[in-house]
């Protein structure tokens, strides 16, 4: 079998003049949690709506699980998806949605594993109108997994919840990886892509800005060193040096922004130059900054 | 679909309001009125009893009832939810749970007809179906033609509430004509013509008809054709899924 679950051919969608999703290539691994990072109206939920089927792309290809025009049958036995705001009815019980979910499928999940998996057991009795927020996020899982799917789709999971609730959740979605489920979390949460993904694409105005790991994603945008050296320093020495984007000398101390060879280069120049750092700091930039960076530089690109 | 079929059923005894309407108060009414009024023939009813009359009427209630006020609220509200389109992305799609809300409504229905006939005639000497064909025929048509109007509500309502309300109006005009309030042989020939045009105002007639051994009438059965046609086609333009 293929080792890319979703395959994305230069994917387009428009609705009338609006173009939601303008040029979308990428593709996930198997067993990985691969996020799509962006602001509102990105074309996040568009894309994810492409590839399980719900909507048709203007233009483009996708193949999920190597096939390209899935049978809609195989694909929604195949792709566990979990959608922003899909309800059950309120006077269904957990334990009942989860059973009637099951069946739906040719060879489910036990439904109680998974509901003490994900921590609802004590909840089976419940109608679904008397859940937490956070429970009927759980359960929207859950039963997005019930099907043993290769695939799970989860669109903004954990937007709404406590922070609490955010990490048990996320806890729960690291398990479901592991277990060999590749996953395709579509957030806008920095902070949820940086600690759950793999790999992440940031769209932005329907295109993708950038792709790689949350990590290399954040170098990218690069570091920040600061120190006061104990004997004076001229600051522009050390402007020209590897991976030395800036240099600035603010109140006695000395930053340098940069990235790359930054550190090593810096200290290099400061034990040549016998200069002790004292107060040394260096801030790595986030996958926020990062994102901030990256989709600063489309808009100024854009005008 | 059994799983489906079981668990709607479930949701539907959760809401005590259709099926108390629905189900126990017409049986309840045809009782408590043939208790007391009984089927002595009247003049004023066209030479035929208060019984004979009326269960034609409460045949025709449930069926109205869950057609028009359960199941679009229903419907609709899912729709609203997002369960339906919840439901496309599993292999059931979201078709099968409007075949089973289907199905749910036009059972219930089918059980309370039979109860009320039943009941009628037991206890109270009304006809039962003795042109068994053409009351079956009668019934089946009913259904459809009140399952339509259904659909097309849902197909129209925006939310569950809106769908609800709707409904219920329509449910009630449509019982007028039936004769719930006044009888149709109690009505002025013109408003007994309209009344002849609406489907639960032709179903009456037919289901007396061949409650009392006779065809149900040609007319009745087209007028019920009518509705089935229009308003399927109607309600299959309209519908939406999400």
């Amino acid at each position: 079998m293929s080792d890319e679950v979703v395959q994305i051919d230069k994917l387009q969608v428009r609705y009338g003049d609006t173009v939601a999703v303008q040029d979308v290539s990428l593709s996930i691994r198997r067993g990985e949690i691969f996020g799509i990072l962006g602001p509102n109206g990105a074309g996040k939920t568009t894309t994810v709506e492409c590839v399980a089927g719900l909507r048709s792309p203007s233009s483009g290809r996708i193949a999920v699980l190597g096939e390209v025009g899935l049978d809609r049958n195989r694909l929604r036995e195949q792709v566990g998806i979990q959608l922003q705001s899909s309800g059950l009815p309120d006077k269904l019980h957990v334990a009942e949605a989860m059973e009637l979910f099951a069946s739906f499928y040719p060879n489910p999940r036990d439904p109680d594993e998974l509901l003490t998996r994900l921590g609802l057991e004590e909840k089976r009795d419940s109608r679904f109108a008397k859940l937490s927020g956070g429970q009927r996020q759980r359960l929207s899982i859950a039963l997005a997994l019930i099907g043993q799917p290769q695939l799970a789709i989860l669109d903004e999971l954990t937007t709404g919840l406590d922070p609490a609730a955010r990490r048990e959740t996320w806890k729960v979605i690291s398990d479901i990886r592991d277990q060999g489920v590749t996953v395709l979390l579509v957030t806008h949460f920095m902070e949820e892509a940086e600690y759950l993904c793999d790999r992440v694409a940031v769209f932005h105005r329907g295109r993708v800005i950038g792709l790689d790991s949350p990590g290399s994603l954040a170098a990218g945008a690069g570091q920040k060193l600061s120190f006061r050296p104990k004997t004076p320093l001229d600051p522009a020495e050390l402007r020209g040096l590897a991976g030395v984007s800036n240099v600035s000398a603010p109140d006695g101390r000395i930053e340098v922004d940069g990235g790359g060879d930054l550190i090593a280069s810096v200290m290099e120049a400061l034990v040549s130059r016998g200069v002790v750092p004292l107060e040394t700091r260096v801030e790595q930039s986030t996958l926020d900054d990062a994102f901030v960076r990256m989709t600063a530089d489309e808009d100024a690109a854009a005008n | 679909m059994k799983t489906l079929l079981l668990t709607e059923l479930r949701l539907f005894r959760r809401e005590p309001g259709p099926a108390f309407w629905g189900m126990v108060f017409p049986v309840a009414l045809l009782i408590v009125l043939g208790s007391t009024v009984g089927n002595k023939p009247d003049v004023s009813l066209g030479g035929v009893g208060f019984i004979t009359v009326f269960t034609p009427v409460m045949t025709v209630f449930s069926l109205g009832l869950l057609s028009l006020s359960s199941l679009p609220s229903t419907l609709a509200g899912y729709r609203d939810k997002g369960y339906l389109r919840r439901l496309s992305t599993t292999p059931v799609g979201a078709w099968r749970m409007l075949a089973a809300q289907l199905i749910i409504v036009a059972c219930l229905a089918a059980a309370v007809i039979v109860v009320i006939t039943l009941v009628s005639h037991f206890a109270f000497g009304g006809d039962l179906a003795q042109n068994f064909g053409g009351w079956l025929l009668t019934i089946v048509l009913l259904m459809s033609a009140m399952l339509s109007f259904g659909l097309l509500i849902a197909s129209l309502a925006p939310t569950g509430k809106i769908a609800n309300v709707a409904g219920s109006m329509s449910f009630f005009v449509l019982m007028f004509f039936a004769g719930l309030w006044v009888p149709q042989a109690a009505m002025g020939s013109t408003l007994r013509t309209i009344a002849h045009y609406t489907p639960l105002g032709a179903g009456v007639p037919a289901i007396q008809n061949a409650a009392a051994g006779l065809w149900p009438g040609t007319n009745h059965l087209l007028v019920l054709v009518g509705y089935t046609i229009v308003l399927a086609l109607l309600a299959g333009r309209f519908f939406r899924w999400e």
